[in-house]
Protein backbone atom coordinates (compact mmCIF):
# COMPACT_ATOMS: atom_id res chain seq x y z
CA UNK A 1 0.00 0.00 0.00
CA UNK A 2 1.01 3.53 -0.54
CA UNK A 3 1.87 5.93 1.30
CA UNK A 4 0.05 9.14 0.97
CA UNK A 5 1.99 11.69 0.92
CA UNK A 6 1.06 13.67 -1.52
CA UNK A 7 -1.32 17.15 -1.50
CA UNK A 8 -2.62 19.76 -3.41
CA UNK A 9 -0.93 22.69 -2.42
CA UNK A 10 -2.16 26.35 -2.14
CA UNK A 11 -0.16 29.43 -3.08
CA UNK A 12 -0.53 32.81 -2.80
CA UNK A 13 0.91 34.68 -6.08
CA UNK A 14 3.22 37.09 -4.76
CA UNK A 15 4.64 38.34 -7.72
CA UNK A 16 4.57 37.74 -11.57
CA UNK A 17 6.18 40.41 -13.42
CA UNK A 18 6.55 40.25 -17.44
CA UNK A 19 10.61 40.53 -17.02
CA UNK A 20 10.66 40.49 -21.10
CA UNK A 21 7.72 40.64 -23.38
CA UNK A 22 5.92 37.59 -23.63
CA UNK A 23 7.70 35.97 -20.57
CA UNK A 24 6.91 36.08 -17.14
CA UNK A 25 8.45 35.32 -13.51
CA UNK A 26 5.80 33.91 -11.48
CA UNK A 27 6.52 34.08 -7.52
CA UNK A 28 4.25 31.91 -5.31
CA UNK A 29 4.42 31.70 -1.37
CA UNK A 30 3.81 27.99 -0.66
CA UNK A 31 3.96 26.06 2.69
CA UNK A 32 6.65 25.43 4.78
CA UNK A 33 6.40 21.77 4.15
CA UNK A 34 6.37 22.17 0.28
CA UNK A 35 8.83 19.44 -0.86
CA UNK A 36 11.82 19.95 -2.06
CA UNK A 37 12.31 19.71 -5.88
CA UNK A 38 14.53 17.95 -7.76
CA UNK A 39 16.09 20.24 -10.35
CA UNK A 40 14.48 19.19 -13.65
CA UNK A 41 11.29 18.22 -12.02
CA UNK A 42 7.53 20.70 -12.56
CA UNK A 43 4.23 21.33 -10.83
CA UNK A 44 0.95 21.37 -12.41
CA UNK A 45 -0.74 24.50 -12.02
CA UNK A 46 -3.97 26.49 -12.14
CA UNK A 47 -6.04 29.01 -10.75
CA UNK A 48 -7.98 28.17 -7.44
CA UNK A 49 -11.63 28.21 -8.00
CA UNK A 50 -11.77 28.76 -11.66
CA UNK A 51 -13.14 26.59 -14.66
CA UNK A 52 -11.31 28.01 -17.17
CA UNK A 53 -8.63 27.35 -18.16
CA UNK A 54 -10.00 23.71 -17.88
CA UNK A 55 -6.44 21.49 -17.21
CA UNK A 56 -3.83 22.45 -15.09
CA UNK A 57 -0.62 23.81 -16.94
CA UNK A 58 2.95 22.08 -16.46
CA UNK A 59 5.41 24.37 -15.43
CA UNK A 60 9.11 23.70 -14.53
CA UNK A 61 10.06 24.95 -11.13
CA UNK A 62 12.75 27.71 -11.99
CA UNK A 63 13.88 28.23 -8.48
CA UNK A 64 13.00 27.41 -4.64
CA UNK A 65 14.13 28.35 -1.53
CA UNK A 66 12.65 27.81 2.34
CA UNK A 67 12.71 30.74 4.69
CA UNK A 68 11.57 30.02 7.94
CA UNK A 69 7.33 30.76 7.71
CA UNK A 70 6.88 29.92 4.00
CA UNK A 71 8.67 28.21 0.53
CA UNK A 72 9.21 30.28 -2.66
CA UNK A 73 8.60 28.50 -5.41
CA UNK A 74 9.44 30.34 -9.14
CA UNK A 75 8.04 29.83 -11.86
CA UNK A 76 9.46 31.22 -15.30
CA UNK A 77 7.09 31.04 -18.69
CA UNK A 78 6.79 31.67 -21.37
CA UNK A 79 2.83 33.24 -22.46
CA UNK A 80 2.14 30.60 -25.48
CA UNK A 81 -1.31 30.13 -25.29
CA UNK A 82 -4.99 30.80 -23.64
CA UNK A 83 -3.60 28.97 -20.36
CA UNK A 84 -0.45 31.22 -19.81
CA UNK A 85 -2.35 34.27 -20.80
CA UNK A 86 -4.91 33.33 -18.48
CA UNK A 87 -1.90 33.28 -15.56
CA UNK A 88 -0.08 36.04 -16.87
CA UNK A 89 -3.13 38.51 -15.76
CA UNK A 90 -2.95 36.87 -12.12
CA UNK A 91 -2.77 39.48 -9.88
CA UNK A 92 -0.57 39.51 -5.92
CA UNK A 93 -2.31 37.74 -3.85
CA UNK A 94 -4.20 35.74 -6.30
CA UNK A 95 -4.79 32.37 -4.87
CA UNK A 96 -3.12 28.45 -7.34
CA UNK A 97 -3.39 25.33 -6.83
CA UNK A 98 -0.31 23.10 -7.19
CA UNK A 99 0.44 20.08 -7.90
CA UNK A 100 3.90 19.13 -7.21
CA UNK A 101 7.36 18.96 -7.48
CA UNK A 102 6.12 15.81 -10.25
CA UNK A 103 8.56 13.82 -12.37
CA UNK A 104 12.42 12.39 -12.60
CA UNK A 105 13.98 14.94 -12.57
CA UNK A 106 17.81 15.15 -14.00
CA UNK A 107 21.03 12.54 -12.24
CA UNK A 108 23.76 14.63 -11.27
CA UNK A 109 26.77 12.08 -11.45
CA UNK A 110 29.44 13.11 -9.32
CA UNK A 111 32.02 11.33 -11.40
CA UNK A 112 31.48 13.38 -14.33
CA UNK A 113 32.55 17.00 -12.51
CA UNK A 114 32.55 18.87 -16.11
CA UNK A 115 29.10 19.66 -15.98
CA UNK A 116 27.59 21.73 -19.07
CA UNK A 117 24.14 23.33 -19.33
CA UNK A 118 22.55 23.91 -22.56
CA UNK A 119 19.73 26.16 -22.75
CA UNK A 120 17.59 27.39 -25.55
CA UNK A 121 14.78 29.91 -24.72
CA UNK A 122 12.49 28.87 -22.06
CA UNK A 123 14.79 26.27 -21.81
CA UNK A 124 16.46 27.64 -19.02
CA UNK A 125 13.96 27.35 -16.61
CA UNK A 126 14.61 24.13 -15.15
CA UNK A 127 17.96 24.59 -15.56
CA UNK A 128 18.32 27.25 -13.59
CA UNK A 129 17.46 24.72 -10.73
CA UNK A 130 19.78 22.42 -11.84
CA UNK A 131 22.60 25.30 -11.93
CA UNK A 132 21.39 26.10 -7.99
CA UNK A 133 21.84 23.17 -7.28
CA UNK A 134 25.07 22.05 -8.78
CA UNK A 135 26.39 25.63 -7.01
CA UNK A 136 25.22 24.01 -3.53
CA UNK A 137 26.98 20.40 -4.35
CA UNK A 138 30.21 22.27 -5.95
CA UNK A 139 30.85 24.37 -3.20
CA UNK A 140 32.45 28.10 -3.07
CA UNK A 141 34.92 28.65 -5.38
CA UNK A 142 33.94 26.07 -7.84
CA UNK A 143 32.48 26.56 -10.89
CA UNK A 144 29.33 24.85 -11.10
CA UNK A 145 28.79 24.26 -14.51
CA UNK A 146 29.77 25.85 -18.07
CA UNK A 147 26.40 27.27 -19.82
CA UNK A 148 25.47 27.41 -23.32
CA UNK A 149 22.53 29.84 -23.23
CA UNK A 150 20.74 31.12 -26.51
CA UNK A 151 17.55 32.44 -27.73
CA UNK A 152 16.14 34.28 -30.51
CA UNK A 153 16.77 37.54 -29.67
CA UNK A 154 18.41 39.76 -26.97
CA UNK A 155 14.43 40.42 -26.19
CA UNK A 156 13.72 36.78 -25.37
CA UNK A 157 16.85 35.92 -23.61
CA UNK A 158 15.98 35.75 -20.24
CA UNK A 159 17.23 34.01 -17.02
CA UNK A 160 20.64 35.31 -17.72
CA UNK A 161 20.43 36.98 -14.06
CA UNK A 162 19.60 34.47 -12.57
CA UNK A 163 22.30 32.09 -13.61
CA UNK A 164 24.96 34.63 -13.09
CA UNK A 165 24.35 33.91 -9.51
CA UNK A 166 25.62 30.28 -9.93
CA UNK A 167 27.88 30.22 -12.91
CA UNK A 168 30.89 32.64 -13.84
CA UNK A 169 31.28 30.90 -17.35
CA UNK A 170 28.09 31.95 -19.51
CA UNK A 171 28.29 32.15 -23.16
CA UNK A 172 25.26 33.99 -24.75
CA UNK A 173 24.23 33.71 -28.09
CA UNK A 174 21.32 35.03 -30.73
CA UNK A 175 19.80 34.24 -33.39
CA UNK A 176 19.98 37.87 -34.78
CA UNK A 177 23.30 38.57 -32.86
CA UNK A 178 21.42 41.23 -30.68
CA UNK A 179 23.20 40.16 -27.84
CA UNK A 180 26.24 37.63 -27.46
CA UNK A 181 27.49 35.67 -30.46
CA UNK A 182 25.24 35.56 -33.27
CA UNK A 183 24.78 32.46 -33.18
CA UNK A 184 22.34 29.04 -32.58
CA UNK A 185 23.46 27.71 -29.14
CA UNK A 186 23.88 24.45 -30.37
CA UNK A 187 26.60 25.79 -32.74
CA UNK A 188 28.60 27.79 -30.07
CA UNK A 189 28.42 24.88 -28.09
CA UNK A 190 30.25 22.44 -31.08
CA UNK A 191 32.47 24.97 -31.41
CA UNK A 192 33.51 24.50 -28.08
CA UNK A 193 33.18 20.78 -27.66
CA UNK A 194 36.74 19.24 -27.64
CA UNK A 195 37.06 21.34 -24.37
CA UNK A 196 34.22 18.95 -22.68
CA UNK A 197 36.27 15.50 -22.20
CA UNK A 198 33.06 13.14 -23.12
CA UNK A 199 34.11 10.63 -20.44
CA UNK A 200 34.03 13.36 -17.36
CA UNK A 201 31.07 15.56 -18.85
CA UNK A 202 27.75 15.68 -18.10
CA UNK A 203 25.40 17.32 -20.61
CA UNK A 204 21.94 18.65 -19.58
CA UNK A 205 20.09 20.52 -22.06
CA UNK A 206 16.18 22.43 -22.59
CA UNK A 207 14.99 24.23 -25.38
CA UNK A 208 12.98 24.14 -28.35
CA UNK A 209 12.44 20.49 -30.23
CA UNK A 210 14.57 21.77 -33.21
CA UNK A 211 17.10 22.56 -31.12
CA UNK A 212 17.82 18.99 -29.18
CA UNK A 213 17.64 17.13 -32.22
CA UNK A 214 20.28 19.24 -33.42
CA UNK A 215 22.21 18.51 -30.45
CA UNK A 216 21.18 14.91 -30.97
CA UNK A 217 23.19 14.84 -33.98
CA UNK A 218 26.08 16.65 -32.98
CA UNK A 219 26.61 14.57 -29.54
CA UNK A 220 25.74 11.28 -31.14
CA UNK A 221 26.19 8.44 -28.45
CA UNK A 222 29.70 9.95 -27.53
CA UNK A 223 28.27 12.08 -24.31
CA UNK A 224 26.04 11.45 -21.30
CA UNK A 225 23.48 13.79 -22.11
CA UNK A 226 19.90 14.27 -20.17
CA UNK A 227 16.94 16.47 -21.81
CA UNK A 228 13.95 18.04 -20.37
CA UNK A 229 10.99 17.62 -22.30
CA UNK A 230 7.60 19.99 -23.01
CA UNK A 231 4.03 18.08 -24.66
CA UNK A 232 0.79 19.01 -23.67
CA UNK A 233 -0.48 17.56 -20.13
CA UNK A 234 -3.93 16.68 -18.68
CA UNK A 235 -2.88 14.86 -15.54
CA UNK A 236 0.34 15.34 -14.82
CA UNK A 237 1.17 12.81 -12.92
CA UNK A 238 1.02 9.24 -15.25
CA UNK A 239 -2.48 8.25 -15.57
CA UNK A 240 -4.29 9.93 -18.35
CA UNK A 241 -1.34 9.04 -20.78
CA UNK A 242 -1.46 12.23 -22.99
CA UNK A 243 2.00 13.59 -22.84
CA UNK A 244 3.37 10.68 -25.21
CA UNK A 245 7.31 10.71 -25.99
CA UNK A 246 8.30 8.11 -28.63
CA UNK A 247 11.71 6.67 -27.05
CA UNK A 248 13.40 3.32 -27.55
CA UNK A 249 13.21 1.12 -25.33
CA UNK A 250 15.63 -1.24 -23.48
CA UNK A 251 15.93 -3.75 -26.78
CA UNK A 252 15.87 -0.20 -29.02
CA UNK A 253 12.32 -0.77 -30.10
CA UNK A 254 10.00 2.34 -30.10
CA UNK A 255 7.60 2.82 -27.09
CA UNK A 256 5.76 5.74 -25.91
CA UNK A 257 7.03 7.44 -22.78
CA UNK A 258 5.32 10.02 -20.27
CA UNK A 259 6.95 13.07 -20.36
CA UNK A 260 5.21 13.59 -16.77
CA UNK A 261 5.77 10.16 -14.85
CA UNK A 262 8.59 8.69 -16.80
CA UNK A 263 10.37 12.13 -17.70
CA UNK A 264 9.84 14.82 -18.18
CA UNK A 265 14.07 14.33 -18.29
CA UNK A 266 15.14 11.91 -20.77
CA UNK A 267 18.41 10.60 -22.29
CA UNK A 268 19.25 12.37 -25.56
CA UNK A 269 20.15 9.22 -27.62
CA UNK A 270 17.09 7.40 -26.51
CA UNK A 271 14.53 10.00 -27.75
CA UNK A 272 12.82 9.55 -31.46
CA UNK A 273 12.02 12.75 -32.49
CA UNK A 274 8.92 12.33 -35.14
CA UNK B 1 -1.76 -5.34 4.98
CA UNK B 2 -5.14 -4.37 4.49
CA UNK B 3 -6.72 -1.52 6.33
CA UNK B 4 -10.42 -1.11 6.40
CA UNK B 5 -12.01 2.16 6.97
CA UNK B 6 -15.26 2.36 8.86
CA UNK B 7 -17.37 1.57 6.17
CA UNK B 8 -20.68 3.71 5.86
CA UNK B 9 -23.48 1.52 5.33
CA UNK B 10 -25.91 4.02 4.16
CA UNK B 11 -23.77 4.35 1.33
CA UNK B 12 -23.03 1.04 -0.15
CA UNK B 13 -24.68 -0.03 -3.32
CA UNK B 14 -24.34 -3.29 -5.21
CA UNK B 15 -23.93 -3.55 -8.84
CA UNK B 16 -24.76 -6.92 -9.87
CA UNK B 17 -23.64 -8.83 -6.92
CA UNK B 18 -20.93 -6.83 -6.34
CA UNK B 19 -20.91 -5.06 -3.14
CA UNK B 20 -19.39 -1.09 -3.39
CA UNK B 21 -18.49 1.08 -0.38
CA UNK B 22 -20.00 3.78 -2.00
CA UNK B 23 -21.17 4.44 -5.74
CA UNK B 24 -17.80 6.60 -7.07
CA UNK B 25 -15.38 4.33 -8.96
CA UNK B 26 -12.90 5.78 -11.04
CA UNK B 27 -13.49 5.81 -14.78
CA UNK B 28 -11.55 3.58 -17.06
CA UNK B 29 -8.40 5.73 -18.68
CA UNK B 30 -8.56 8.38 -15.70
CA UNK B 31 -6.79 6.41 -13.08
CA UNK B 32 -4.19 3.99 -14.49
CA UNK B 33 -4.06 1.17 -11.84
CA UNK B 34 -4.48 3.29 -9.04
CA UNK B 35 -0.95 3.42 -8.39
CA UNK B 36 -0.91 6.87 -9.88
CA UNK B 37 -3.20 8.50 -7.37
CA UNK B 38 -1.96 6.59 -4.22
CA UNK B 39 -0.28 8.81 -2.89
CA UNK B 40 -3.29 11.82 -3.02
CA UNK B 41 -6.31 9.37 -2.07
CA UNK B 42 -6.88 6.54 0.43
CA UNK B 43 -8.13 4.03 -2.67
CA UNK B 44 -9.78 1.73 0.29
CA UNK B 45 -12.47 5.00 0.37
CA UNK B 46 -13.38 4.52 -3.10
CA UNK B 47 -16.44 2.57 -4.67
CA UNK B 48 -14.43 1.23 -6.97
CA UNK B 49 -11.29 1.13 -9.31
CA UNK B 50 -12.22 0.78 -12.84
CA UNK B 51 -8.29 0.07 -14.22
CA UNK B 52 -7.24 1.43 -17.50
CA UNK B 53 -8.36 -0.62 -20.56
CA UNK B 54 -6.26 -4.09 -21.01
CA UNK B 55 -5.68 -5.74 -24.10
CA UNK B 56 -4.43 -9.23 -24.97
CA UNK B 57 -0.61 -7.81 -26.03
CA UNK B 58 0.76 -4.28 -25.08
CA UNK B 59 -0.20 -1.63 -27.21
CA UNK B 60 1.59 1.32 -28.45
CA UNK B 61 -1.04 3.50 -28.68
CA UNK B 62 -1.19 6.73 -31.04
CA UNK B 63 1.79 9.02 -31.81
CA UNK B 64 1.59 12.44 -29.90
CA UNK B 65 -0.06 15.14 -29.53
CA UNK B 66 -2.69 12.85 -28.36
CA UNK B 67 -4.62 15.41 -25.90
CA UNK B 68 -6.07 18.97 -26.27
CA UNK B 69 -7.80 21.11 -24.07
CA UNK B 70 -11.37 22.09 -25.20
CA UNK B 71 -13.93 24.90 -23.97
CA UNK B 72 -15.11 22.55 -20.45
CA UNK B 73 -13.54 19.55 -21.07
CA UNK B 74 -10.59 18.32 -23.24
CA UNK B 75 -10.04 15.80 -26.11
CA UNK B 76 -7.95 12.37 -25.67
CA UNK B 77 -6.79 9.98 -28.64
CA UNK B 78 -4.42 7.78 -26.60
CA UNK B 79 -5.76 4.89 -28.55
CA UNK B 80 -5.73 2.25 -25.52
CA UNK B 81 -1.89 2.41 -24.62
CA UNK B 82 -1.48 -0.27 -22.40
CA UNK B 83 0.78 -3.41 -20.96
CA UNK B 84 -0.96 -6.05 -21.90
CA UNK B 85 -3.45 -8.21 -19.98
CA UNK B 86 -0.49 -10.20 -18.52
CA UNK B 87 1.87 -7.60 -17.43
CA UNK B 88 -1.61 -6.45 -15.83
CA UNK B 89 -1.85 -9.26 -13.64
CA UNK B 90 1.93 -10.04 -13.22
CA UNK B 91 3.08 -6.09 -12.19
CA UNK B 92 -0.20 -4.08 -11.67
CA UNK B 93 -2.39 -6.41 -9.35
CA UNK B 94 -0.25 -7.11 -6.74
CA UNK B 95 -0.71 -3.44 -5.62
CA UNK B 96 -4.23 -3.18 -5.80
CA UNK B 97 -4.96 -6.78 -4.02
CA UNK B 98 -3.09 -4.59 -1.19
CA UNK B 99 -6.12 -2.61 -0.92
CA UNK B 100 -9.86 -3.33 0.11
CA UNK B 101 -11.47 -1.73 -3.07
CA UNK B 102 -13.36 -3.38 -5.93
CA UNK B 103 -11.42 -3.68 -8.94
CA UNK B 104 -13.24 -3.92 -11.97
CA UNK B 105 -10.77 -4.09 -14.99
CA UNK B 106 -11.89 -2.61 -18.25
CA UNK B 107 -11.00 -4.94 -21.05
CA UNK B 108 -10.73 -4.25 -24.74
CA UNK B 109 -10.24 -6.54 -28.11
CA UNK B 110 -9.66 -6.32 -32.00
CA UNK B 111 -12.14 -9.46 -32.28
CA UNK B 112 -14.49 -11.16 -29.80
CA UNK B 113 -11.99 -14.03 -29.79
CA UNK B 114 -9.19 -11.40 -27.81
CA UNK B 115 -12.19 -10.46 -25.82
CA UNK B 116 -12.49 -13.75 -24.38
CA UNK B 117 -9.04 -14.33 -23.85
CA UNK B 118 -8.68 -11.40 -22.20
CA UNK B 119 -11.80 -11.61 -19.85
CA UNK B 120 -10.52 -15.31 -19.05
CA UNK B 121 -6.76 -14.63 -17.87
CA UNK B 122 -8.82 -11.61 -15.76
CA UNK B 123 -11.15 -14.11 -14.66
CA UNK B 124 -8.48 -16.45 -13.25
CA UNK B 125 -6.69 -13.76 -11.85
CA UNK B 126 -6.99 -13.20 -7.76
CA UNK B 127 -8.31 -9.92 -7.02
CA UNK B 128 -10.34 -8.56 -9.94
CA UNK B 129 -13.82 -8.33 -9.11
CA UNK B 130 -15.75 -7.35 -11.86
CA UNK B 131 -14.76 -6.96 -16.05
CA UNK B 132 -15.64 -3.68 -17.70
CA UNK B 133 -15.88 -4.54 -21.77
CA UNK B 134 -15.26 -1.54 -23.53
CA UNK B 135 -16.81 -1.59 -26.47
CA UNK B 136 -16.82 2.05 -26.98
CA UNK B 137 -13.51 3.45 -27.63
CA UNK B 138 -13.36 6.11 -30.30
CA UNK B 139 -9.65 5.94 -31.23
CA UNK B 140 -8.51 2.51 -31.96
CA UNK B 141 -9.26 1.54 -35.82
CA UNK B 142 -10.40 -2.39 -34.79
CA UNK B 143 -12.49 -3.31 -32.08
CA UNK B 144 -13.96 -0.23 -29.65
CA UNK B 145 -16.55 1.49 -31.58
CA UNK B 146 -17.05 -1.24 -34.16
CA UNK B 147 -18.55 -3.37 -32.13
CA UNK B 148 -20.53 -0.68 -29.44
CA UNK B 149 -21.94 0.81 -32.25
CA UNK B 150 -23.61 -1.69 -33.55
CA UNK B 151 -26.57 -4.25 -31.39
CA UNK B 152 -25.51 -7.30 -32.67
CA UNK B 153 -21.96 -6.63 -32.49
CA UNK B 154 -22.35 -5.53 -29.11
CA UNK B 155 -24.48 -8.23 -27.95
CA UNK B 156 -22.16 -10.68 -29.48
CA UNK B 157 -19.05 -9.76 -27.39
CA UNK B 158 -21.44 -9.70 -24.31
CA UNK B 159 -22.49 -13.25 -24.46
CA UNK B 160 -18.75 -14.46 -25.44
CA UNK B 161 -17.54 -12.63 -22.66
CA UNK B 162 -20.06 -14.12 -20.27
CA UNK B 163 -18.98 -17.19 -21.06
CA UNK B 164 -15.55 -17.18 -20.34
CA UNK B 165 -16.42 -15.33 -16.64
CA UNK B 166 -18.19 -15.64 -13.52
CA UNK B 167 -17.38 -12.26 -13.01
CA UNK B 168 -20.02 -9.49 -13.36
CA UNK B 169 -20.07 -7.97 -16.44
CA UNK B 170 -20.35 -4.67 -16.72
CA UNK B 171 -20.50 -3.17 -20.77
CA UNK B 172 -19.29 0.41 -21.74
CA UNK B 173 -21.16 1.82 -23.96
CA UNK B 174 -20.53 4.59 -26.57
CA UNK B 175 -22.74 8.04 -26.88
CA UNK B 176 -21.84 8.10 -30.85
CA UNK B 177 -24.63 6.22 -31.47
CA UNK B 178 -28.10 7.08 -32.45
CA UNK B 179 -29.80 5.70 -29.83
CA UNK B 180 -27.80 4.43 -26.61
CA UNK B 181 -30.70 2.35 -25.42
CA UNK B 182 -31.20 0.32 -28.05
CA UNK B 183 -27.22 -0.90 -27.65
CA UNK B 184 -28.09 -1.39 -23.82
CA UNK B 185 -31.35 -3.78 -24.19
CA UNK B 186 -28.87 -5.59 -26.92
CA UNK B 187 -26.48 -6.54 -24.05
CA UNK B 188 -28.93 -6.37 -21.33
CA UNK B 189 -30.88 -9.49 -23.72
CA UNK B 190 -27.17 -11.19 -24.53
CA UNK B 191 -26.29 -11.53 -20.23
CA UNK B 192 -24.71 -8.19 -19.58
CA UNK B 193 -24.94 -7.58 -15.69
CA UNK B 194 -24.64 -3.72 -15.86
CA UNK B 195 -24.16 -1.24 -18.11
CA UNK B 196 -21.46 2.16 -17.81
CA UNK B 197 -21.94 4.94 -19.71
CA UNK B 198 -20.98 7.56 -21.52
CA UNK B 199 -17.39 7.08 -23.03
CA UNK B 200 -16.47 9.98 -24.56
CA UNK B 201 -17.85 11.88 -27.71
CA UNK B 202 -16.70 11.88 -30.96
CA UNK B 203 -15.15 15.13 -31.47
CA UNK B 204 -11.90 17.63 -33.23
CA UNK B 205 -10.08 20.50 -32.48
CA UNK B 206 -8.33 22.58 -35.31
CA UNK B 207 -5.27 24.75 -35.08
CA UNK B 208 -6.37 28.23 -37.18
CA UNK B 209 -2.72 29.33 -37.55
CA UNK B 210 -1.96 26.16 -39.05
CA UNK B 211 -4.54 24.78 -40.34
CA UNK B 212 -4.12 20.71 -39.09
CA UNK B 213 -6.20 19.40 -36.79
CA UNK B 214 -4.49 19.67 -32.58
CA UNK B 215 -4.78 15.71 -32.52
CA UNK B 216 -2.30 13.53 -34.59
CA UNK B 217 -5.55 11.03 -35.07
CA UNK B 218 -7.30 13.98 -35.89
CA UNK B 219 -10.51 13.08 -33.88
CA UNK B 220 -10.82 12.24 -30.43
CA UNK B 221 -13.07 12.03 -27.35
CA UNK B 222 -14.46 14.82 -25.82
CA UNK B 223 -14.81 14.42 -21.97
CA UNK B 224 -15.12 16.57 -18.84
CA UNK B 225 -18.14 18.86 -17.76
CA UNK B 226 -18.69 19.87 -21.71
CA UNK B 227 -20.73 16.72 -21.75
CA UNK B 228 -22.22 16.32 -18.59
CA UNK B 229 -25.84 17.25 -20.11
CA UNK B 230 -25.61 14.88 -23.00
CA UNK B 231 -24.52 12.18 -20.68
CA UNK B 232 -27.27 12.49 -18.13
CA UNK B 233 -29.64 12.67 -21.10
CA UNK B 234 -28.54 9.13 -22.14
CA UNK B 235 -28.41 7.86 -18.56
CA UNK B 236 -31.94 8.77 -17.88
CA UNK B 237 -33.01 7.22 -21.09
CA UNK B 238 -31.30 3.68 -21.04
CA UNK B 239 -32.23 4.03 -16.87
CA UNK B 240 -35.51 3.68 -18.52
CA UNK B 241 -35.28 0.69 -21.29
CA UNK B 242 -33.38 -1.91 -19.04
CA UNK B 243 -33.55 -3.38 -15.92
CA UNK B 244 -30.37 -3.95 -15.21
CA UNK B 245 -28.50 -1.59 -13.18
CA UNK B 246 -26.56 1.45 -15.35
CA UNK B 247 -23.40 3.18 -13.84
CA UNK B 248 -23.33 6.64 -14.88
CA UNK B 249 -20.42 8.80 -16.15
CA UNK B 250 -19.60 11.91 -18.44
CA UNK B 251 -18.01 15.15 -16.50
CA UNK B 252 -18.63 14.55 -13.19
CA UNK B 253 -16.93 17.25 -11.30
CA UNK B 254 -18.41 17.64 -7.99
CA UNK B 255 -21.10 15.46 -5.47
CA UNK B 256 -24.34 17.58 -6.76
CA UNK B 257 -23.08 15.94 -10.60
CA UNK B 258 -22.67 12.57 -9.47
CA UNK B 259 -26.27 13.15 -7.39
CA UNK B 260 -27.75 14.22 -10.38
CA UNK B 261 -26.92 10.99 -12.32
CA UNK B 262 -27.89 8.87 -9.50
CA UNK B 263 -31.36 11.10 -9.77
CA UNK B 264 -31.74 10.44 -13.60
CA UNK B 265 -31.16 6.69 -13.01
CA UNK B 266 -27.73 5.85 -12.38
CA UNK B 267 -27.10 3.05 -9.37
CA UNK B 268 -23.43 3.67 -9.69
CA UNK B 269 -21.11 6.74 -10.99
CA UNK B 270 -17.88 6.72 -12.27
CA UNK B 271 -15.70 9.73 -12.25
CA UNK B 272 -12.76 10.34 -15.15
CA UNK B 273 -11.67 13.92 -16.33
CA UNK B 274 -12.09 15.68 -12.86
CA UNK B 275 -8.93 13.48 -11.59
CA UNK B 276 -6.81 14.63 -13.72
CA UNK B 277 -7.61 18.54 -12.63
CA UNK B 278 -7.92 17.75 -8.85
CA UNK B 279 -6.43 14.37 -7.48
CA UNK B 280 -8.79 14.69 -5.16
CA UNK B 281 -11.80 14.56 -6.89
CA UNK B 282 -12.90 11.05 -6.07
CA UNK B 283 -12.72 11.24 -2.50
CA UNK B 284 -14.14 14.78 -2.53
CA UNK B 285 -17.31 13.43 -4.34
CA UNK B 286 -17.67 10.59 -1.66
CA UNK B 287 -17.57 12.84 1.00
CA UNK B 288 -19.88 15.21 -0.41
CA UNK B 289 -22.25 12.62 -1.13
CA UNK B 290 -21.92 11.12 2.55
CA UNK B 291 -23.35 14.44 3.64
CA UNK B 292 -26.37 14.86 1.22
CA UNK B 293 -27.41 11.16 2.78
CA UNK B 294 -27.02 12.65 6.06
CA UNK B 295 -28.31 15.66 5.41
CA UNK B 296 -31.62 14.69 3.24
CA UNK B 297 -31.79 11.80 6.65
CA UNK B 298 -31.61 8.97 4.01
CA UNK B 299 -31.02 5.26 4.79
CA UNK B 300 -29.37 4.58 2.05
CA UNK B 301 -27.63 6.90 -0.82
CA UNK B 302 -29.91 4.12 -3.53
CA UNK B 303 -32.75 6.05 -2.67
CA UNK B 304 -32.58 8.78 -4.57
CA UNK B 305 -31.98 6.42 -7.87
CA UNK B 306 -34.24 7.43 -10.56
CA UNK B 307 -35.90 9.95 -8.72
CA UNK B 308 -36.44 12.37 -11.45
CA UNK B 309 -39.53 13.33 -10.98
CA UNK B 310 -41.13 14.79 -14.86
Amino acid sequence: MAIMNKQITIGSVSGNDEIRPGYVLMTIHVHRSFPEPRPGQFVMIRIAGLQEPFLSRPLSIFSFSRGRSHGLVKLLYRVAGKGTQILAGLIRGSQVEIVGPLGKGYTVDPSRENRVLIAGGIGVAPLSLLAQHLCRLSGRGANPAVVYLGAKTADELVGLDQLHKYCNSIRVCTDDGSLGEKSLVTRTFQKDMKKHDPARTSIYACGPKPMLQSLAGILKDRYFCQVSLEERMACGVGACMGCAVAVRDENGDKTYRRVCADGPVFDLQKVIWE
Amino acid sequence: MKRTPTTDAAMVVEIAGLKLKNPVMTASGTFGCGEEYAGYVDLNRLGGIVVKGLSLKPRLGNPPPRIMETAGGMLNAVGLQNIGVDAFIEEKLPFLRTYDVAVIANIYGESCAEYAQVARKLSAAPGVHALEVNVSCPNVKKGGLSFGADPKAAAEVTKRVKAETHLPVIVKLTPNVTDITVIARAVEEAGADAVSLINTLTGMSIDLKTRTPHLKNITGGLSGPAIKPVALRMVWQAAQKVTIPVIGMGGIMTAEDALEFMVAGAAAVQVGTANFINPLATSEIVQGMRQYVKHHKLKNITEIVGTLKV
